[in-house]
């Protein structure tokens, strides 16, 4: 997977990107590429940098799976493609979101972490 | 910012293209995240050959159109699937084709099967000749050809088995995310 990393390991990253970008539509109504990437960038001080090989498979594979929509806007010859959840997509989102907790809640138990700001 | 001209943004979808990338989708959301990242590159000083380049190889690993198929795999995996390397693709191929006639003869040896089976030998022994002699000389083959010949499956690629696409090879290294 094409995570660039500067703290994490690809193998802890893997499997949480679908959330990230599922997450961060449910947070602002419409979004694009590369505003997605900025915006991890910026959440997380550059710890997490999502690269276009890992944002756009993963983009393409949502709308795919019907969990985003999307819309263009023209920018001279560009065409600027926003993405917005769709209904099943919002569902999802609680679904990957809750999973994603309940694992990390698990994971401070098991390896007996206390939280911590990032 | 800096902003494109017309005659520049026509160039990189051009590459772009020229690079392997079909999926329209896909083409004009790079489109739009390079030119974006030129026209910041533009600001900091350089010529737009030298940016873009810089820009184009920080977009892939190995190909650009490792993106189109990353996206096309992914797009594709749903429900149950097993990944295979080659060679665990090939022993699991092996091995269905292989393992009745071994089972067969395994018994025939034990002197474990009917004395009715006596008969089958023959019929076993033309259809391993015919159904499984074969075409394991074929995929002997394949296996065995060296990957600059571009065999049916290059030797680093990936066998998918599932119930979305029953089989899928792919020539990079697919990760399976989620």
């Amino acid at each position: 997977m094409y995570i660039s990393h500067m703290v994490y390991s690809t193998e802890l990253l893997k499997g949480t990107l679908k959330t990230i970008v599922l997450k961060l539509l449910a947070d602002n109504k419409k979004m694009y590429g590369y505003e997605i990437t900025q915006r991890v960038k910026e959440i997380t001080a550059d710890k997490i940098q999502i690269t276009e090989g890992a944002l756009y498979p993963t983009l393409h594979a949502l709308e795919a799976d019907k969990l985003v929509t999307t819309e263009v806007e023209y920018i001279g010859k560009r065409v600027r493609k926003y993405y917005s959840l769709s209904p099943a997509g919002k569902v999802k989102t609680k679904e990957k979101i809750n999973e994603l907790t309940s694992f990390i809640q698990t994971m401070t138990l098991l390896l007996e972490l206390k939280p911590k700001t990032i | 910012m800096a902003t494109l001209a017309d005659e520049q943004v026509d160039f990189i979808t051009r590459v772009i293209r020229a690079h392997g990338i079909r999926l329209q989708d896909l083409q004009d959301n790079l489109l739009d995240h390079i030119c974006i990242l030129v026209e910041q590159g533009l600001e900091q000083g350089g010529s737009f050959e030298e940016v873009l380049a810089r820009v184009f190889r920080s977009c892939y690993h190995k190909e650009l159109y490792e993106l189109e198929e990353e996206a096309l795999f992914l797009s594709s995996v749903k429900g149950p699937r097993l990944v295979l390397s080659r060679g665990k693709f090939f022993r699991w191929l092996f091995g269905i084709f292989l393992s009745p006639y071994l089972l067969y003869f395994l018994l025939a040896l034990l002197h474990w099967l009917p004395a009715a089976y006596d008969v089958v030998p023959m019929v076993i022994f033309r259809w391993t000749l015919v159904g499984c002699f074969w075409p394991l000389v074929s995929l002997a083959v394949i296996f065995f050809t060296p990957e600059r010949f571009e065999p049916l499956i290059p030797r680093h690629a990936k066998v998918m088995l599932g119930g979305g696409s029953l089989i899928r090879v792919f020539r990079f290294e697919a990760s399976l995310v989620e």
